[in-house]
């Protein structure tokens, strides 16, 4: 026995509170650990991202269109391998509306030729690029839905009102995590000959390939410089530096999870302070005993400090052990499949386990300051009178 | 520290010893000029009506409190100048504490309880076991020594004390009314356990209590009324 055995003895006094402290511990480091990977994922997704791919929009804002013509100009510029554009289409499951997915128009022949990722048989993409009513969908969304090539999916227009109807040709996987499986894509020529007058020949966004990544941002500079005297200009960037200026608009929203994630740790840390408290108040007479015998004002703070570390620890070790299996195996592999764009990699980085458990151990002991500061300055006469 | 040689009579010595709580901004006197001599290897016992100071006067001696006035000399150390450090010090080597109220750690059991006092002393676990071990045996508890608190009579756990109290082979024993919370029978046991500490073992007790049979152990009773031996 030692003084550190007596500490982690103490905390076996009152077993029911020790574990609904330990649980209250492991669960604020449960939610630190899934808010940690959230923001860990949003940056992953960033990594991921093609180096060698450019995209290019209207410099206002997204939502508004480039004119088509831009595509064949775009191909024109020096340094770009190849071309291809895309139209966001909005489109809805019938009766499944809640259940969101990205469904976009594209122009197969040169899609297949910058997102060089994606697979599927050769006969399925055949198919799909002659079937002007063709649908390709990934993997995911295929599995989510129970879709299967031949199946015949109505889908309802956000943006361009209507029914539309599909013949599923073909379903995609992708060759890198630089692609998410879960997308919806048709034919551009079918929605650029369905809509009304003013709406054709509009692209939503041009993407196009570059020889290499060290290009990316010189070849973006000639493409925005291009259509800088015309209309309608242009923002062009790199792939990852749209995934990068997109984490940017959601920034407050990843400033907000920091916020919850210190707030956690902060009622984390008030139960333990509390809890150690009412022990520390409990075993005022005990306390006033063992500085009789001879034990120091800082054997009793280290007893209180002790405690307080093995219930953080214990938490937090609790936290981690709950949190890596739930995240990884659960909560990260659903993002993983429904989300792929924006979390190609929702796991627990070793990096946030090690924060953790390190936060468990500082906060317990921050918790501990005061209670321990109240124990070691007990005058022993006052504190044997206290039962006695 | 101040350490004078003694003669015998004298082991134990207060001069003039005064000792005044506050209450507020109220002076409560609980020690008038108090003179005391014990000898060593003394079994005394301090009587008197709830209020008197006997428990504060066995503070002093114990060195858990100093006196507002006066000295407290034990063996020749003045205790008044020492500092809260190494009064503790001196408390972990020289003065074992049995209570009322046993006041063992529920979640250690009866040899840990005993070896606590040990933790202070650069002993290696080993010894301290061995200490420990040889304590209970004296108190006649060695076959409890894996048995908690809670697992043990009221007598038991005073016994337990009592080997906590000698572990560390003090001079001095002080106890608070030990024998207050246990059945006759029970008290009897220790305050037996007592005598023997004190012929045997020669350890000088100090012992304040209420009642007249455990008072009649002692070789010398002292009785306090409103702060003054009479």
């Amino acid at each position: 026995m030692n003084l550190a055995t007596v500490a982690l003895k103490n905390t076996r006094r009152n077993l029911f509170r020790t574990a609904l402290t330990v649980l209250g511990v492991a669960v604020a480091m449960l939610a630190f650990l899934l808010l940690r990977t959230v923001l860990s994922a949003w940056l992953v997704g960033v990594e991921y991202s093609a180096k060698d791919r450019l995209a290019t929009r209207h410099k206002v804002t997204f939502i508004m269109t480039l004119p088509k013509r831009y595509v064949e100009d775009v191909r024109a510029i020096k340094g770009v391998e190849s071309v291809t554009w895309f139209n966001w289409f909005g489109g809805r499951l019938p009766g499944k509306e809640d259940q969101f997915f990205g469904s976009m128009a594209i122009d197969p022949p040169s899609f297949f030729q910058v997102y060089d990722e994606v697979s599927l048989p050769e006969e399925h993409k055949q198919a799909f690029l002659q079937n002007r009513r063709g649908a390709l969908v990934g993997a995911v969304l295929a599995r989510q839905f129970g879709w299967k090539v031949g199946d015949r999916v109505t889908l309802e227009g956000t943006i361009f009102p209507g029914k539309w109807e599909f013949i599923i040709d073909g379903v995609y996987s992708a060759k890198r995590r630089s692609m998410d499986e879960s997308s919806f894509y048709f034919h551009w020529d079918l929605l650029n000959q369905t809509v009304p007058v003013p709406q054709q020949e509009q692209v939503g966004w041009i993407a196009s390939k570059v020889p290499n990544a060290g290009q990316a941002a010189t070849v973006a500079k000639r493409i925005d410089a291009l259509f800088e005297p015309r209309d309608i200009q242009t923002l062009s960037m790199s792939e990852r530096a749209m995934n990068t200026s997109f984490l940017g608009m959601v920034s407050t929203l990843l400033d907000a999870i920091q916020i919850v994630s210190g707030v956690i740790l902060l009622i984390m840390m008030l139960i333990l302070g509390n809890t150690i408290a009412m022990g520390v108040r409990e075993r005022t007479h005990e306390y006033g005993v063992l500085r009789a015998i001879g034990f120091l004002p800082r054997h009793l703070s280290l007893f209180v400090l002790g405690e307080a570390t093995i219930i953080g620890l214990l938490g937090g070790a609790l936290g981690v052990a709950i949190g890596i299996p739930l995240i990884n195996g659960g909560v990260g592999r659903y993002l993983e499949e429904n989300m792929t764009g924006f979390f190609p990699y929702f796991r627990v980085a070793q990096q946030d386990v090690v924060i953790a458990l390190a936060l468990s151990l500082v906060l317990a002991s921050l918790a501990a300051l005061v209670p321990a500061y109240q124990a070691g300055k007990l005058q022993v006469t006052d504190a044997l009178r206290k039962l006695g | 520290m101040t350490t004078e040689a003694t003669n015998g009579s004298d082991f134990i010595r207060l001069d003039d010893v005064g000792k005044v709580y506050y209450r507020g901004k109220e002076p409560i006197e609980v020690l008038k000029q108090l003179h005391l001599t014990m000898p060593e290897g003394a079994f005394e016992a301090l009587m008197g009506p709830s209020g008197s100071g006997k428990s504060t006067l066995l503070n002093l001696i114990a060195g858990l409190d100093s006196p507002s006035s006066g000295s407290v000399r034990i063996s020749g150390q003045e205790l008044g100048r020492m500092t809260e450090a190494q009064r503790a010090h001196w408390r972990s080597q020289n003065v074992g504490f049995i209570f009322q109220t046993y006041n063992l750690l529920p979640v250690l059991t009866a040899a840990e309880n005993v070896e606590l006092p040990l933790l202070l002393t650069r002993l290696p676990s080993s010894e301290r076991k061995e200490r420990a071990r040889v304590a209970l045996r004296v108190v006649g508890l060695e076959d409890r020594a894996d048995h908690r608190p809670d697992q043990l009579s009221g007598g038991q756990q005073q016994r337990v004390a009592i080997a906590r109290a000698i572990v560390t082979d003090p001079k001095i024993i002080v106890a608070d009314e030990p024998t207050g919370d246990l059945d006759r029978t029970s008290a009897d046991q220790i305050l037996e356990l007592l005598v023997r500490l004190n012929r045997e073992l020669k350890k000088t007790i100090v012992m304040v209590t209420h009642d007249p049979a455990a008072a009649e152990r002692a070789t010398i009773v002292r009785r306090l009324d409103k702060g003054a031996l009479i």
